[in-house]
């Protein structure tokens, strides 16, 4: 890495070398057979040069020859790509939580034994199918820059994903368990997960009209995409986001925080550095319904004249080559600030609604707008405090920013969430349910 | 390369052993409104090895050459470890051993452009778009993938073949004061270069589409009888039935399977389905799959009855079907999985105007923003699209998303047009990115669809 941030120095002003090395195991278990067992060792290098005000970028996965990675830098700088920051000096950033050497250790059979143990637990206890999905994984990440930075950091996370299904159908309730090191599905959340699966057997038609719905942690991102997109610094820069002007404003009920917090040691993403080498911190988005910060970038924070808070990640809503995608605005460690009352007595309040477990096509709405118009996958109905069971045929639609001016309640609890972030469950009066007539 | 990858994977303990280089090269090339926002060309690789032992099957995927021995190690150690597990048992169909080199034929080279050709040539097409009415800003990127890929087994197959993928594709984004409606665009193909050119109207006519959609009236929620447009009939076609005709997805769940055997009654007689990745020219098209196999034409669907499915070589023997060709990686970070190339509906007899005619009152729904399934149940967003009664296109609505049981709909299929349009780009997310899931068809009608609304 060195010699070749070397070498990049040689033809720019700045230069800045990030490297990413993954080593991880995945076993699917379908209907209580393992079905498929993948092992992956990737690596990387992604390089960004800058020089007279403008940026070159380049990457490869095999560092076969280093002149060639910087020659395509110094080609991208030609394309006249404007970029006004500099690469962040070197600064004193906490160290990381070891990884668990427990981790690198685990074998396909250690994998096998964490979803075995679910499946004996929910055994019997289910009427349709069970899924589940283990893997591990330890991730090296270093960046280096000639500002004098040069940060580094192990990180090893292990997951198990389990996913009941509705008898004759692939429609499921499920729930992933994260954790820093080898550790079982709780028991409490596996019975917790059956009983949420119970209460939804019986399918039921509803009617089109306005009702309470309940968010869960695993649809919530449905909310969050449309905001992190509003909040962005790409969309303030362009002038395309409806939160333009409106810092310090109630934009959202009062009861809604939303935050990112990447040095949260309970979470598996845990960083205390971007991945342009900004040191991380909590940054507030949402305080009690206030719009309050952008999500930024080194290079947004500069167009913006802000100050940056780490948060230029190398990602997308797609996913993708991390050492292909530019580092970009995100919410990493994201968070919504829980309530006071638990799931259990916000279900108990709704006279007639819906709970949304999982949507469908939370992608395809005008996302910048808020807008959002979602399969329930599934959805229950529930009726004077009593959950009826899964919606046939639902969709919930709204726009974010004038459904979450109805929050009535918000879970006292943050769960996982199957997209990353941790979320209580939010009940929000007034929303559109369409359903088949 | 063919000969270095059979050297890698001889003498391995196992009954079959396949291996994939691959070098993937990626020009891209950002713009953001006005500004370029990234520019560049860049080279990745990498290997994939997949092993079947004892009736284990597993995979692993390494970067650099030297890992390639470890990932022997971890795949042969992944079959062992499915059998002492009691994991599924697996077989392959057998295939003819082949031999062979596809090279690419193009209308024009992208990979002899100058990239500052290119630049201008997205830039032109940007700068049309930010010309029209109340058009804020523009994401719009140029797309270049070629990928060349080289598979050797242990039953003697070696193929190399290569791919190249071009596109100019984004969004065009109309703003008035808090309002902001945006319309998708793409033109491209895997043909070469000169598809890009000449195509000043498509950018004009979808800014254009942006800027009224400003004054559409969001959809009212509710159960509609609707016309798709023939991209929208594609994203249908695509979202609700091709994934479940893919093997891999109802593989492990009995009571789908049982709804999906060959012969079942599951749609109208007005609907035939194809899935065809040998048609030239579509984006969906390719020779060999990433398992050495020729791809094949597949009638999934004839006037309803369900006549074929998308196979790899171990799902065509799991199920006692014909290989089809259909195993496909996104690159070389992937194991191959079975994934749609071009599939579409196949056009009838009606015009546009006899199914505006049947519908009498409903909505026009026009081209896909996105699709997503969940087992039978699939939702999809349209752009845009019109109020219609008594047959005739009324105002346009926005804000559409739509959903639906496959099985029911298959069955509410009641007309379908005489027209049929294929996507130029594709991007199907089933776990790896597939930017050759080509799809479309004719105006198709539908009864009773669950329509969201805002």
């Amino acid at each position: 890495m060195k010699k070749l941030l070397e070498t990049a120095s040689k033809v720019s002003e700045q230069a800045e070398v990030y490297s990413i090395r993954t080593d991880s195991s995945a076993l699917e278990m379908r209907n209580g057979t393992p079905t498929d067992l993948s092992a992956s060792i990737q690596s990387g290098f992604a390089i960004r040069l800058l020089k007279d005000g403008r940026i070159g970028t380049a990457y490869t996965k095999n560092l076969l020859d280093r002149e060639e990675l910087v020659e395509n830098a110094l080609d991208s700088l030609k394309g006249n790509v404007k970029a006004g920051f500099s690469f962040p000096a070197s600064v004193d950033i906490p160290g990381s939580q070891a990884p668990d050497d427990s981790i690198a250790e685990m074998g396909y059979h250690d994998l096998h034994k964490h979803s075995e143990r679910v499946l004996d637990h929910l055994k019997g206890k289910i009427e349709g199918q069970i899924d589940v999905h283990s893997g591990r994984g330890i991730t090296d990440l270093e960046i280096i820059n000639t500002s004098g930075l040069d940060v580094s950091s192990k990180t090893s996370f292990m997951y198990t994903f389990t996913s009941l299904l509705f008898p004759n159908t692939e429609t499921s309730v499920h729930k992933i368990f994260l954790s820093r090191k080898p550790a079982d599905f709780p028991k409490g959340e596996l019975d917790n997960l059956m009983n949420m699966y119970n209460a939804g057997l019986p399918e039921v038609e509803i009617s089109t009209g306005r009702m309470k719905v309940v968010f869960m942690p695993d649809a919530m991102y449905t909310l969050i995409w449309r905001l992190s997109a509003a909040a962005s610094g790409k969309s303030f820069y362009n002038k395309v986001s409806p939160l333009q002007n409106r810092r310090g404003e109630q934009i959202v009920s009062e009861k809604f925080s939303l935050y990112g917090d990447p040095t949260d040691p309970d979470d598996v993403s845990q960083t205390y550095f971007d991945d342009e080498g900004v040191p991380t911190g909590k940054n507030t988005i949402i305080d009690k319904g206030v719009f309050k910060n952008i999500i930024l970038n080194l290079d947004y924070a500069e167009k913006l004249n802000e100050k940056p808070a780490g948060n230029g990640f190398r990602g997308g809503m797609w996913g993708g080559e991390t050492i292909s995608l530019l580092p970009a605005p995100s919410l990493h460690c994201c968070r919504i600030s829980p309530g006071s009352i638990s799931l259990e007595e916000m279900i108990a309040s709704i006279d007639k609604g819906v709970i949304i477990l999982g949507v469908l096509g939370a992608h395809s709405g005008n996302i910048l707008n808020g807008d959002f118009s979602v399969g329930l996958n599934p959805g229950y109905y529930v009726e004077n405090g009593e959950i009826r069971g899964r919606v046939k045929d639902g969709m919930a639609a709204g726009n974010a920013y004038e459904i979450l001016m109805n929050i009535e309640h918000v879970e006292n609890t943050l769960h996982d969430s199957i997209t990353g972030g941790k979320y209580p469950a939010i009940l929000i009066n007034n929303v559109n349910v369409a359903a088949k007539d | 390369m063919l000969e270095k990858l059979r050297t890698m994977i001889k003498g391995i303990d196992a009954d079959f052993i396949d291996i994939r280089y691959e070098i993937k090269k990626q020009t891209l090339i950002a713009f953001t409104g006005r500004e370029i926002r990234q520019i560049g060309s860049n080279s990745t690789d990498g290997y994939v090895v997949r092993v079947l032992k004892n009736g284990g099957f597993s995979t692993a995927t390494v970067t650099k050459e030297e890992d390639v021995h470890r990932a022997i190690e971890l795949a042969v150690e992944g079959a062992e470890t499915i059998v002492e597990t009691r994991g599924r048992k697996s077989e392959f169909e057998q295939v003819p051993v082949v031999r062979d080199k596809v090279m690419l034929e193009l209308n024009g080279d992208p990979r002899k452009i100058p990239i500052d050709e290119k630049l201008a040539l997205t830039s032109m097409y940007n700068d049309l778009m930010l010309e029209q009415p109340s058009i804020e800003t523009t994401n719009l990127s140029y797309s270049e993938i070629g990928r060349e890929k080289y598979y050797v087994n242990s039953e003697g197959s070696a193929v190399s073949e290569e791919i190249l993928t071009t596109n100019i594709a984004g969004e065009v984004i109309a703003r008035r004061d808090r309002l902001l409606q945006n319309i998708r665009i793409s033109i491209g193909g895997a043909d070469g270069y000169n598809r890009l050119l000449g195509r000043n109207d498509v950018f004009i006519k979808r800014a254009r589409i942006a800027g009224k959609l400003l004054d559409a009236e969001p959809v009212k929620g509710g159960t509609y009888n609707v016309i798709l447009s023939p991209l929208l009939t594609g994203v249908f076609t695509h979202e609700a039935f091709g994934h479940f005709s893919e093997a891999d997805i109802i593989e492990d769940n009995p009571s789908l399977r049982k709804k999906m055997s060959l012969g079942e009654s599951l749609g109208t007689e007005q609907v035939t389905i194809i899935a065809d990745s040998t048609i030239p020219n579509q984006i969906g098209y390719y020779r060999y799959d990433d398992e050495g196999v020729e791809v094949k034409p597949v009638t999934l669907m004839d006037r309803g009855v369900l006549t074929g499915r998308l196979h790899s070589r171990r799902t065509a023997k799991a199920f006692g079907e014909p290989v089809t060709g259909h195993s496909v990686a996104e690159d070389m970070r992937f194991e191959p999985i079975i994934r749609m190339g071009t599939i579409f509906i196949e056009p009838g007899e009606k015009s546009f105007e006899n199914l505006l005619e049947e519908l009498g009152e409903g909505l026009y729904l026009i081209d896909g923003k996105g699709g997503q399934t969940s087992g039978e149940n699939f939702t999809f967003g349209a752009q845009y699209g019109f109020i219609v009664k008594n047959g005739i296109l009324g105002p346009m609505i926005r804000d559409i998303n739509i959903m639906g049981n496959l099985f029911t709909t298959l069955q509410n299929i009641t007309a379908v047009g005489n027209d049929l349009t294929i996507s130029e780009r594709g991007g199907c997310g089933k776990g790896q990115l597939n930017i050759k899931s080509a799809l479309g068809g004719p105006h198709v009608l539908i009864h009773d669809m669950v329509v969201g609304g805002v």
